[in-house]
């Protein structure tokens, strides 16, 4: 590529409007994903909060604390819908929006408008779900237009959602640069094509029972009870294994880092590939369980309970194979690593995967097999109780964020031209650790040693109220840790936020250099940022690590 | 960019089937929505208990005839999405044009026959357990349907507008894909609803 790298003047090129209308009708991937990027950060910091609301709630087992008797079940319903569908999704989405063409050497996404167009219907759809809930709707809401309201704007989320997953899979499928064949792509690339993927063929599935939701609801309420049908049938997109999908791009961020940091290839690229792949692959098939029945799986003694330990198990061994490959790669290198906050929070990301799918097997290995008489006399199955919160809070806050944290700081130069700053992010690694540690332990012990119900479909408020049903009045306490852990990764959150800004919006941080990591994928062969729309001139690309390519090749191979 | 940068000769990458392989992602993507539905549908089916004895149908009686004249209908517009298709690519401007012309007309009377089906039948939304599941996934087949006919249409303008290339010809080609899906889809949802039952 010459060193005057311009955006492209051709015909048939869409040209950027400069102006903040242009941020409306871009067709420019790399506006689009800072918007999903930064758009989503925002969502997560109310998604938290209401989460914070409920769990201060859960704080007394005999009282409303904050949200009260009418609001809790929909503050509940409306955290996780914003941690999932607000946040984690669309935040890697953007991420990948913005990296995946630098990778493969593509000038474009494959249809950018459409991915421009799936931002704003994901924003506009987000603001009338916020604004269902508002006016009490949402599941278990006592408006009825409003719980209508809701579950089109879900479908109005997951559609757009779907449309940036296939702009950016086709993206991937068809727009590499002649000789960057799939096996040599980046990590990060190849993470982002399982997982949008996987979204495409897991998402549609509640597309398809809000149809029947939404009539049954609108027209009659024939059989699935109203306002308190909805939740339990659409509360698997919430839910592992389905949250491994989302978690999947987090694993190529955790790659990419330790790669580069190193200044490594992988031992063996197919491996890592086939791990990544792995936990994409497990975490399909959430759906046949809450989404068709509405009751759950008999997991006790039966298949339901193999295949859920089976499905637990093998995300636990893709996650455990790639951090084997890529410990392999630092002990390799023989040089410690230079720390950052991109590598802590890379590392920290992908153990925690790897956390996330240890609890998932432990808690579906003790139903299975009825340890502690789970399942029996009346006690409830472990992923019934807040031992689920707690996995939740390990896959979405502990490897979502951090890993965010992660691609954000390494990757800022690339989007932003300038570095983020080191110290604050070091601190935010430890804010977001803490409160992730907190938010996860709090939870999965009250689960595991009180029996806390983790949501009572029948009964909400009961869920709040839960006194006659748990063992001892040990969960109010630990109840009150998960929410100093809630509290702490908003802090958390909002210093990267301010990170943002102080180094970017001000322009505080160091103006970056085009490789400023010393890094080999293609993305660091661009200035920092590439121009506005189109690049003129692309690389031809016949490896995901040209820029290691060129350098020490007789070191570099494992 | 550094000096330290190596120089890459540039190129410029392909973009083979984009549209088909995007159209191969909805597809899948409409799959799972109507495995979710169907899957309900029949998850419900199952726990109305065993078929002869229970009230599932609610009264109601299938015109068998009028849906498959119906689906008669469709495979036949699926002969001339392919005639269409297989003029645009020999550039044969004038039976391309009669075979999307007589596409379209087919698939609407499709539509309009399933339509007159229900109607017929008597399916009325929010009067009963299978009304409401047969109106959400036939409705959910018909929009694919109302999709791939808006596709299909669309492209053929496209691609009979004055680019008969390759790749207006590909672009064309993925709209008979999805068409030949969106066939597929009612065909399952007819089985499954209204033969099965």
């Amino acid at each position: 590529m010459s060193e005057n790298t311009t955006a492209s003047t051709s015909p048939g090129v869409p040209v950027e409007d400069p102006t903040p209308f242009g941020w409306l009708t871009t067709a420019d991937h790399k506006r689009t994903g800072r918007l999903f990027i930064v758009c989503s950060l925002v969502f997560l910091v109310l998604g938290a909060v209401l989460d914070l609301l409920v769990r201060l709630d859960l704080t007394s087992s005999t009282d409303f604390v904050t949200l009260g008797s009418d609001s809790f079940a929909q503050g509940f319903a409306f955290s996780r819908e914003a941690l999932t569908l607000l946040f984690i999704i669309p935040a890697f989405l953007g991420v990948s929006m913005y990296m995946v063409p630098l990778q493969i050497g593509a000038a474009n996404l494959a249809f950018p408008r459409a991915a421009t167009a799936s931002f704003w219907a994901w924003k506009v759809s987000a603001i009338v779900l916020m604004g269902a809930y508002l006016g009490n709707g949402g599941p278990y809401g006592g408006w009825a237009n409003g719980v209508d309201l809701h579950l089109l704007a879900l479908s109005g989320l997951v559609i757009s959602l779907l449309l940036g997953s296939i702009s950016v899979a086709t993206t991937i499928m068809t727009m590499r640069s002649p000789g960057l064949y799939m096996d040599e792509t980046p990590p990060f690339t190849w993470s982002s094509l399982v997982s949008t993927s996987m979204l495409v063929v897991s998402l549609p599935v509640l597309l398809g029972q809000i149809a029947i939701l939404y009539i049954d609801h609108r027209y009659g309420r024939v059989f699935l009870l109203g306002n308190y049908g909805v939740w339990e049938r659409i509360d698997w997109i919430h839910r592992t294994p389905q949250l491994f999908i989302y978690v999947v791009p987090v694993l190529g961020v955790a790659a990419e880092i330790v790669l580069a940091t190193a200044r490594r290839r992988v031992f063996e690229p197919l491996a890592m590939y086939f791990t990544i792949g792995l936990v994409g692959l497990f975490g399909f098939g959430a759906w046949t369980n809450f989404a068709i029945t509405g009751e759950g799986a008999d997991i006790i003694d039966g298949f339901e309970g193999v295949v859920y330990v089976g499905l637990y198990g093998g995300a636990l061994l893709g996650t455990l194979g790639l951090l084997g490959l890529l410990g392999l790669a630092l002990i390799q290198n023989r040089k410690l690593p230079k720390i950052s906050t991109s590598l802590l929070a890379a590392l920290g990301a992908g153990k925690l995967v790897l956390v996330g799918a240890f609890i998932g097997l432990i808690g579906a290995a003790v139903d299975w097999l009825e340890i502690a008489g789970r399942g029996n006399d009346g006690n409830p199955q472990l992923r019934m109780t807040t031992w689920v919160t707690g996995q939740q809070s390990v896959l979405i806050y502990g490897a979502g964020l951090l890993g965010l944290l992660a691609a954000i700081h390494w990757w800022a130069p690339k989007i932003w031209g300038r570095q983020l700053n080191e110290l604050v992010g070091m601190l935010n690694f430890l804010v977001i650790g803490t409160g992730t540690l907190l938010a996860f332990a709090g939870p999965a012990l009250s689960g595991l040693l009180t029996e806390q119900p983790d949501f009572v479909y029948a009964d909400p408020e009961a869920t709040a109220l839960y006194a006659d049903w748990i063992d001892d009045s040990g969960a109010e306490g630990l109840s009150a840790i998960g929410a100093v852990g809630v509290a702490i990764l908003i802090a958390g959150t909002c210093l990267l936020l301010l990170n943002l800004f102080v180094s970017v919006g001000l322009k505080k941080g160091p103006q970056a250099d085009d490789d400023p990591w010393g890094a080999q994928s293609p993305e660091w062969m661009l200035p920092s940022p590439p121009p506005m729309g189109e690049i003129d001139e692309l690389p031809m690309l016949t490896s995901g690590t040209p820029l290691l390519d060129s350098t020490e090749p007789e070191e570099v191979t494992a | 960019m550094s000096d330290t940068t190596p120089t890459l000769a540039s190129g410029q990458p392909q973009r083979p089937r984009t549209q088909l392989v995007a159209t191969g992602f909805a597809c899948a993507a409409i799959s799972m929505m109507m495995a979710g539905a169907l899957g309900f549908y029949m998850a419900r089916r199952h726990a109305s208990g065993p078929h002869p004895g229970s009230d599932w149908l609610d009264g109601l009686a299938v015109p068998n005839p009028q849906f498959d004249y119906a689906l008669l209908t469709l495979v036949a517009s699926l002969v001339t999405a392919h005639w269409a298709l297989w003029a645009s690519r020999r550039r044969d401007t004038a039976h391309a044009w009669t075979a999307i012309a007589t596409t379209l007309i087919l698939g609407l009377g499709f539509i309009n026959m399933v339509m007159y089906s229900l109607n017929r039948m008597g399916v009325e939304i929010g009067a009963g357990e299978y009304q409401n599941l047969a109106f959400a996934t036939t409705g959910l087949a018909l929009a694919v349907v109302v999709v791939g006919l808006l596709y299909l249409g669309l492209m053929g303008l496209r691609s009979l507008g004055g680019s008969v290339g390759q790749q207006g010809s590909t672009a064309f080609g993925a709209a008979v894909f999805f068409w030949d899906f969106a066939a597929l889809v009612w065909t399952v949802t007819w089985y499954t609803v209204y033969v099965v039952k």
